[in-house]
């Protein structure tokens, strides 16, 4: 079969699944909407291992495969076609999505079980999936940025999936919102870029790069920075990231799903995509670097005290999410995505165990209340510890080689990149404080009631049901948290899920160490062949160098977290005592939201006030719309009464107007 | 006398290239005799049926021609693949019109043999008006489409409102029409020809570009064929005259005289006048922005839906006016592009305009389809798919054509005038999704009239008459709402129809 029939077939799966389960969702039973949904995804992981191993049959060079279904519209400098590209880096990123995506959908066919909207639940579940891979697959602008939209729309359904819950579709509208403003750069960039290449094309597109950059670099520039607004607005970069925490209101498996494996992702794959236009357009390239870099950093401390379990590795997520754009915004595009590999990994781990604590305390988020559930959920415990110590960077695990590789090429590249090698262990080290600082809060010291009554087998159910967030009272009817609640320990779709997952952020790793084997640098060698950082590759020598500080930073930062949470249980609050104004600031999350709130929203309610009641009641109300129809009125009116009158109206006009036409004709003669 | 007029030669005529106009005049004059039969299966079956047959003729024979372009009658008519579209889409409109009227009241009162024989004169002057090539044949096309228009407009005969609305687009169409032929008088006066050719030859090769003698008639011709167009300011006629008229021949005019109206000015404006495009591009792109302007903000307090339909036929004339603007090929694709699109909308709202007034008491008033989603999703659907792709929401037909005229517009340096549309079209979202709203989000209303005009004892009969149901009307609305669903998803094949169209004139760049 050829290379792109495995493409198509990658993105007729989850079409499937989504038209099947939403089409016939009265008919299904019971379990059944998520098992279609996991088989139709399984599928399109099957589909992917399939273009995988076509594509390795091709020579090296001729790895990148187009196949356009049919011309939307082929005319006067518009090549609008439903068109996909097959290549190393679409295959990764399908592998990636397709393949945790799929243990995303079994878990949730336990997880969601009780649910009232359980069909609605996997049929977006699906269609997010294929809006994913309709964007790594993309052939052309207008595909990747139908994908975009796509994925930004479903990605506000399943946040609002609990409808009635005021404080999810506020979240979800925001996340609407912000995922706009992406949309309108990507369209917007997209603009810039084909005004001077005059085709949507990838490859035609690329293969200009280096004289678009000669000749038009400032639009270049401009057209990647917009670009760049889309990226940082999918990928929740600062300073448009404030979406992300809030959209933990979501069910936890969306949390994984959308929030660590794939939607995120989708600016890193981005700038990975666009590689050969940032090269040439390097101002946009340090932009991206530097919100990288920031984020990373800002995110970490924020992590810190964030007390929401759910939050803190949202946080953890816009953290790395971080180092992955600082990677791929540097030159670092094989290292950034094997980060992106190995952290889907461990982040959607780190969610479903946290999915099963949450459950386990009846919904109930916060840290606070948690504590000692070592004993009761032994196997939840051991999947967050995998988890920790993969996002910590402790060897062997997964997390440990791939951000050590970004990090490393950062350094290697020299001048003032090393300040970007230095931040990132210093985000290392506090991303091993923070990670711990949960692990240990949730799970050691003494249990609490909820622990404690697990342990003698039961479930805690808080009745009636209450919002978390608010504490407002709910019923357990569609729109609201099913009534039963599932955790890991009973239901063996959740236990195969994170033991799986669990396996692969240990050791999936260990397909890409440094000068041992290397297997994603060498596959993605065709998509980033072009590249002008391809020479560079750290020593040996720093490589190792590198992982040994890493390795230390990460271990460190335990200790740390140790010292503060399990020996010195009073310490944390004796120091936010001491720092009071420093813990407000970060509590408050920097005042990002507060700032957008007083730098946008604020103007734009008083502009609105302002044009509602002077240019919209008196203008538009008063004289265009009240105008008109109260001459139409007046003239239905005069129609019955005086009808010569009205003609002689209308032939006035017309007079008028030929006066006015013909006295400019005139004037045009002279 | 005799003698000399003997040895007259008469022009050569083609008759092939003639034979869509031969279909329609022979239809025409066959419909009006068999329409004298008294037999009620002939007169609403069989005259019905013949019109539709004479109208496929007109397109078969259109299409057969296709490709085949050729100046007939001495120079007077020019059979183009521009004026073969043209015809295709007035001969789709007849059709669906014939079907619209089927069993309506209109075709009742005023006889089924004359107002189909009308019919097809109207579609026959329309497709003169488009193929003409001769200031003569010009005003010929306008008068034979204006007066069973005239007609039309008042065929329900009982109606106050009908009568009404055919005299007054009577008084003001003959000022229209008396505009077009002074100001054609005028540039015969200053170019010394009747035919469009030599027109544009003496524009081009002598001074005259700025002759204020040719520069009147340009503005008398522009008003007059603007009034046809109903552009503002000369379109004040149009809600009135569409509001009173019988709905199928309101869905008439809106669609075929619009695309009649829209052909000629591309003809006359991009052949003849081309030479002086300078001069009339900017005073028509002025009355496009107020064409937009007016008809959108006159669409946004309507109730009634012919009304508001009238005033966003008024905004949408006012867009592909942008095509003729530029004087372009690109410009002349848009706009039959947009014509083509523009049909399958408006005729699919129209059709559910059509079945709600038979259907409810409320005639054609916004109460007349709300909650329309829940108890006929088959005409509700093709209203809602009409109205977004009026709107231009993107994966609609109508998208695609405001796409195309904004960019015919960019590339003629009328960027700003795709501004206008574009602000113009958010602007008429506000209507048309009111009428959405209506249809989905709306209780359908008690069922009493406004006019308490059933007797209770009417009660049964009233109900009897409401389970009537009118396939046909459903049918137009599914075929054409389809359309403009798939012209918006698959606009490849009309792309490639409207580029013939646009490479008909060799002259244009």
């Amino acid at each position: 079969m050829a290379t792109t029939t495995w493409g198509w077939l990658i993105l007729a799966c989850p079409l499937a699944g989504t038209v099947i389960i939403g089409t016939g969702f009265r008919l299904w039973r019971g379990r059944m909407p998520g098992w279609i949904g996991t088989l139709a995804i399984g599928l399109a992981f099957v589909a992917s291992v399939g273009a995988f191993f076509s594509l390795r049959n091709h020579p090296v060079e001729h790895r990148q495969l187009t196949s356009s279904l049919w011309n939307y519209a082929v005319t006067g400098g518009i090549d609008a076609k439903l068109q996909i590209l097959v290549d190393p880096l679409s295959v990764f990123m399908c592998l990636v999505v397709s393949g945790v995506s799929t243990l995303i959908h079994l878990y949730s066919v336990a997880y969601m079980g009780s649910d009232r909207g359980y069909a609605r639940f996997f049929g977006y579940l699906n269609y997010f999936v294929f809006s994913m891979l309709l964007l790594v697959l993309a052939g052309n602008f207008l595909i990747l940025i139908v994908g975009w939209a796509f994925v930004g729309a479903a990605s506000y359904m399943l946040i609002s999936f609990w409808y009635r819950r005021t404080t999810a579709t506020r979240a979800g509208i925001k996340a609407f919102v912000i995922n706009v403003v992406g949309d309108v750069g990507l369209v917007l960039g997209t603009y810039f870029i084909f005004r001077h290449s005059h085709t949507l094309d990838f490859l035609a597109t690329f293969k200009q790069a280096p004289t678009l950059g000669a000749s038009h670099h400032g639009a270049l520039v401009a057209g990647m920075l917009l670009l760049l607004v889309g990226a940082f607005a999918k990928s929740a970069q600062v300073p448009l990231h404030t979406w992300l925490p809030d959209a933990m209101e979501g069910p936890t498996p969306v949390s994984a799903l959308i929030h660590a494996a794939t939607m995120v992702t989708a600016g890193v794959y981005l700038i990975a995509r666009m590689h050969p236009l940032f090269e040439h357009a390097q101002a946009a390239a340090t932009v991206g670097a530097i919100g990288g870099c920031a984020t990373l950093l800002i995110a970490a401390t924020i992590a810190l005290v964030v007390t929401d379990l759910k939050r803190v590795i949202a946080y953890s997520t816009m953290s790395q999410i971080g180092y992955m754009i600082m990677g791929v915004s540097s030159g670092a595009y094989a290292a950034g995505l094997f980060h992106l590999m190995t952290h889907a990994f461990f982040k959607a781990l780190l969610f479903m165990a946290a999915g099963s604590v949450i459950a386990a305390m009846a919904n109930e988020q916060s840290l606070d209340r948690m504590g000692g559930f070592r004993r009761a959920m032994p196997f939840t415990f051991a999947c967050f510890i995998i988890g920790g110590l993969a996002l910590s960077g402790v060897p062997p695990f997964s997390g440990w080689l791939s951000k050590d590789e970004i990090l490393a090429f950062d350094a290697t590249r020299g001048g003032a990149w090393w300040i970007f090698t230095v931040l990132g262990y210093l985000g290392a080290l506090m991303t091993a404080v923070y990670t711990f600082r949960m692990i240990f809060r949730a799970f050691l010291g003494d249990p609490v009631p909820e622990a404690l009554e697990l342990e003698h087998g039961h479930i805690a159910h808080v009745e009636p049901p209450r919002n978390p967030a608010t504490g407002e009272e709910e019923d357990t009817d569609v729109g609201f948290p099913g009534p039963e609640h599932h955790i890991a320990e009973r239901e063996w779709p959740m236990k195969g899920a994170m033991g799986a997952l669990a396996l692969l952020a240990t050791v999936g790793g260990l397909i890409q160490i440094p000068k041992v084997d290397n297997a994603i640098s060498r596959f993605l060698e065709p998509a980033f062949g072009d590249s002008r950082f391809t020479h560079l590759e750290p020593s040996t020598a720093g490589a190792w160098l590198g992982l040994v500080v890493g390795a230390a930073f990460g271990l460190i930062g335990i200790a740390i977290a140790y010292r503060i949470w399990v020996q010195n249980p009073g310490f944390a609050t004796r120091l936010r005592e001491r720092v009071p104004a420093l813990h407000r600031f970060l509590v408050n999350k920097w005042y990002f939201d507060e700032a957008i709130d007083l730098l946008f929203l604020r103007p734009a309610t008083a502009f609105g006030r302002f044009a509602q009641s002077t240019f919209e009641r008196l203008f538009v109300d008063g004289t265009l719309v009240g105008g008109t129809t109260g001459i139409v009125r007046v003239g239905s009116a005069a129609v019955r009464s005086l009808q010569a009158g009205l003609v002689r109206y209308y032939a006035a006009v017309l007079l008028l107007g030929l006066t006015v036409v013909g006295l400019y004709f005139l004037i045009q003669s002279s | 006398m005799i003698l000399a007029a003997a040895h007259l030669k008469g022009p050569h005529i083609d008759w092939r290239s003639l034979s869509p106009l031969l279909a329609l005049a022979g239809g025409g004059t066959l419909t009006l005799l068999v329409g004298l039969f008294g037999s009620r299966f002939v007169r609403a079956v069989l005259v019905p049926l013949l019109t539709i047959v004479a109208f496929g003729a007109f397109v078969g024979l259109s299409i057969w021609r296709f490709h085949h372009s050729a100046s007939i009658v001495a120079g007077a008519l020019r059979m183009d693949d521009l004026a073969f579209v043209l015809d295709l889409l007035l001969g789709t409109a007849g059709i669906a019109t014939v079907l619209l009227a089927w069993r309506s009241r209109a075709v009742e009162e005023a006889g089924h043999g004359e107002l189909h024989a009308l019919l097809l004169f109207s579609v026959m002057g329309m497709a003169v008006l488009v193929s003409a090539q001769n200031t003569i044949t010009l005003f010929v096309g306008f008068e034979l489409l204006s007066i069973p228009l005239y007609v039309l407009c008042a065929s329900e005969l009982r109606t106050e409102q009908s009568l009404e609305s055919g005299l007054k687009y009577l008084i003001v169409g003959s000022v229209g029409s008396a505009t077009l032929v002074y100001g054609l008088a005028l540039i015969y006066g200053a170019t010394g020809s009747t035919d469009f050719g030599p027109i544009g030859q003496a524009i081009s090769s002598g001074s005259i570009a700025t002759d204020p003698l040719l520069l009147t008639g340009v503005a008398l011709v522009l008003v007059g064929l603007a009034f046809k167009a109903s552009v503002a300011p000369f379109h004040q006629w149009t809600p009135d005259v569409y509001e009173g008229a019988p709905t199928p021949i309101t869905a008439f005019m809106a669609v075929a005289t619009k695309a009649a109206a829209l052909g000629i000015f591309l003809r006359f404006f991009d052949v003849a006048l081309i030479g002086t495009q300078d001069t009339w591009g900017p005073a028509l792109a002025a009355l496009a922005t107020v064409t937009i302007i007016v008809g959108n903000v006159g669409a946004l307090g309507q109730s009634s839906l012919k009304r508001m339909l009238a005033y966003s036929s008024v905004a949408q004339a006012g867009y592909m006016l942008g095509g003729v603007v530029v004087g372009t090929q690109l410009g002349v694709k848009a706009t039959v592009f947009y014509l083509a699109v523009y049909l399958a909308m408006n005729l699919a709202a129209f059709a559910v305009v059509v079945a709600r007034e038979r259907e409810t008491p409320w005639r054609d008033d916004i109460r007349s389809v709300a909650g329309l989603g829940a108890s006929r999703p088959l005409l509700a659907w093709p209203l809602t798919i009409a109205m977004l792709s009026l709107a231009g929401i993107p994966a609609t037909a109508g998208f695609i054509g405001k796409i195309y005229l904004i960019d015919a517009l960019v590339d003629g340096n009328y960027a700003w005038l795709g501004i206008v549309i574009v602000v113009g079209s958010m602007i008429s979202l506000a209507y048309y999704l009111r009428v959405i709203a209506a249809m989905w989000m709306r209780e359908a209303p008690e069922a009493t009239p406004p006019v308490p005009a059933v007797r209770p004892a009417m009660a049964g009969a009233e109900t009897a008459a409401e389970t009537t149901r009118y396939p046909e009307l459903a049918i137009v609305a599914l075929v054409f709402g389809a359309a403009s669903v798939v012209l918006g998803i698959v606009p490849g094949p009309l792309f490639h129809l409207v580029g013939h169209a646009g490479k008909a004139f060799g002259g244009l760049f």
